[in-house]
């Protein structure tokens, strides 16, 4: 739980766009808004793990301002499976958090600056104020069509695909950013709502600079896009805050806060790791898996640190400088449009760094399975990502040995065919 | 003048529309490729019974304000490309369809329905390395591993179906303007995947495009699913 300060604070005024009257092209929209609820639904990218969605509605609503009643909003908070760090809300009233953002984030401050700034966007009406004005330019139309044809592939790509089926200028508005006017009212407001509810302003400008982490050298922050650049929100906001000097928090306080929010947390993380590795995120999924790590030594995090290290493979763990450049991201994109993981991995294995990686690496995650064999309750996955390392190493009797001993401790789980036919072709050999 | 990036954007991204849509525009009632992998072409694996996978095929009405989404006909659209697919299969090849693996409602157990999720996202992720060479179906480069064993599909099924598409639908005015001025015709355009539900592997690939409108030409679905899957061998019985 944040710890909350006990002076009271000043209330701002709600950021209400109370004058906006509903026409019919609004009213679509609106629906359009359900229906996207339903198919994210539907497609089974909602994340259902009821304390972690208890905690998002906490925090949601107690930005909500008192009294507040707007017509067609009803406020529900989501997390999105996604390995990709975003948020964004639809204009019914849906905040939608991906898993890869709560794992980015801090404490509970930051995600309220979050869902503060998305929650600003539905109160001041953005999408359908943004949805009026878009409808008058023909270029923004073409560049819709554009995106729905060249979505990214990944759980990302699905969720763009879903909102361009659905409603195609609310991906333009809400997916892809608003205006630089729009997005700097929801910063602003966002910081106005933050301090009403007692959170720490000053995360809100940590927050960004947290967004602006590029461990994959890949750059495409598609919910925040358009937003004004980097150093422009923190100076703006830093100028903002400037005047509540008074209500910064004490570093102590947002430790404690982080600690709450891990433990609250820890559960979507851990199922963020997973879709991570799917999604070939492999540097994150080291990156985060060291941050669960270091919060909680002794546990299953433990795994989790070695699945990533395995993952890994001839990769190295943080991209270079050069790597970090404009043209060697695009050079990077364009690679992963053509090749598959295992023809990357391929690729680097025949290269004296990738070897050595690879190594480096391969013990690693064998050092961390070991541990995580002896850390408080084991879990059985790890003989079966020790049977995988040791597949990979070519010591098929040991691998073989690992996945027994898993199937043996999970006999009921989801992949006990896939690893009874690895374990017969291993015996095989 | 200075071009800044956002201009730049713009311009590619309308360049790219241009691209993947023009063609369509110039081309007669239906387009068919297709990429058999090595094993089905050498009859090393047989197609008998096959799942077919929730059809995401996405539709946009285009008029003269813009694009508008078409949720509920893509999702009725989606549906029969489902059903034709499995007519096409039984009537033609001798493939029998089995229901995929259905999502649980309610509060219980959401992990089955991650599971599927995850599978139709991992084709996502696949699907623009085929497409941009489709060709290399045939050398038996994809696969999307054995993991797909974690479906715990029925035992007799020996390849899972992956289907994606995109269409659009003129409105009267824009069909109007399109005669008159030119422009990107209603089409359909659909991207299909076979995949070895044992482990893995691409075993077909096809994307029939054809033009007219989506969602009430029938004909020319069923017809440019047969031609889509012309190559695939029929299933003898099993022996």
């Amino acid at each position: 739980m944040a710890q909350k300060k006990t002076a009271p604070v000043e209330s701002t005024p709600p950021p209400i766009r109370e004058e906006f009257k509903f026409g019919k092209i609004d009213l679509e929209v609106f629906e359009q808004s359900d229906l996207l609820d339903s198919k994210f639904e539907r497609d089974g990218l909602v994340l259902h793990d009821e304390p972690a969605n208890a905690y998002l509605r906490r925090i949601g609503l107690s930005l909500v301002p008192k009294g507040f009643d707007l017509e067609r909003v009803s406020w529900n908070f989501r997390m999105l499976r996604d390995p990709q760090p975003n948020a964004f809300a639809l204009p019914n009233g849906s905040i939608y958090v991906t898993t890869g953002l709560i794992f980015l984030i801090d404490n509970e401050s930051q995600l309220a600056a979050i869902i503060a700034h998305e929650m600003t966007h539905v109160m001041r009406r953005h999408t359908y104020v943004q949805n009026r004005s878009n409808r008058k330019k023909f270029l923004t139309m073409n560049i819709m069509a554009a995106i729905g044809t060249y979505a990214p592939g990944g759980i990302v790509g699905a969720v763009i695909t879903i909102v361009t089926a659905v409603a195609p200028f609310i991906l333009m508005a809400t997916v892809y950013g608003y205006s630089q006017d729009l997005e700097r009212d929801a910063d602003l407001k966002g910081v106005d709502m933050m301090i009403s509810a007692e959170y720490s302003p000053e995360e809100m400008v940590n927050v960004i600079k947290l967004l602006d982490k590029d461990i994959e050298g890949e750059n495409i922050r598609l919910f925040y896009n358009d937003h004004p650049s980097l150093k422009e929100r923190i100076k703006y906001l830093s100028s903002y805050l400037g005047a509540r000097a008074d209500r910064m928090t004490h570093q102590m306080e947002l430790n404690r806060e982080r600690a709450a929010y891990f433990k609250t947390m820890e559960p979507v993380m851990r199922h963020n790791l997973q879709l991570s590795i799917m999604a070939g995120r492999f540097r994150s999924a080291v990156f985060h898996a060291q941050r669960l790590v270091d919060f909680h030594p002794d546990s299953e995090n433990l795994f989790w640190l070695a699945e990533a290290y395995r993952t890994l493979g001839p990769r190295s763990s943080q991209l270079t400088e050069k790597e970090l450049t404009n043209s060697a991201k695009k050079d990077a994109a364009k690679k992963r449009q053509k090749r598959t993981l295992e023809e990357e991995e391929q690729e680097l294995l025949a290269t004296p760094a990738g070897k050595d990686n690879w190594q480096g690496h391969q013990q690693k995650a064998e050092e961390f399975y070991l541990r995580a064999l002896n850390a408080e309750n084991p879990v059985p996955v790890v003989h079966r990502g020790l049977g995988m390392l040791y597949e990979k190493l070519g010591r098929a009797n040991d691998a073989a040995s690992e996945y027994e001993k898993y199937i043996e401790l999970a006999p009921t789980a989801i992949d006990r065919e896939r690893i009874k036919r690895r374990i017969e072709a291993l015996r095989r050999t | 003048m200075k071009v800044t990036n956002s201009v730049v954007f713009k311009l590619r991204a309308l360049i790219l529309v241009l691209a993947t849509l023009l063609p369509v525009g110039f081309t007669s009632h239906s387009i068919h490729a297709q990429f058999l992998h090595p094993k089905i072409k050498s009859k090393e694996t047989t197609i008998r019974t096959v799942v077919v996978f929730h059809a995401k095929v996405n539709l946009v009405r285009d008029s003269m304000k813009g694009p508008e989404g078409m949720a509920a006909e893509s999702d009725e659209l989606s549906m029969r490309v489902e059903k034709m697919i499995a007519e096409v299969f039984s009537k033609q090849k001798n493939v029998t369809t089995l229901s995929p693996p259905s999502a649980p409602s309610g509060q219980g157990d959401s992990q089955p329905n991650y599971n599927v999720a995850d599978f139709q996202t991992k084709f996502d992720d696949l699907l623009p390395k085929i497409m941009k060479k489709r060709s290399d179906v045939k050398k038996g480069r994809f696969t999307m591993g054995d993991e797909v064993l974690n479906l715990n599909l029925e035992k007799s099924t020996d390849a899972i179906v992956f289907i994606r598409g995109e269409g659009k639908k003129l409105t009267g005015g824009k069909t109007a303007f399109t005669l008159l001025v030119g422009g990107v015709p209603a089409y359909l355009r659909l991207q299909i995947g076979i995949v070895d539900a044992r482990n893995g592997d691409v075993l077909l690939y096809t994307d029939p495009i054809f033009t007219g409108d989506p969602t009430t030409a029938v004909d020319r679905l069923r017809k440019a699913l047969e031609k889509g899957f012309k190559k695939l061998p029929a299933a003898q019985p099993r022996p």
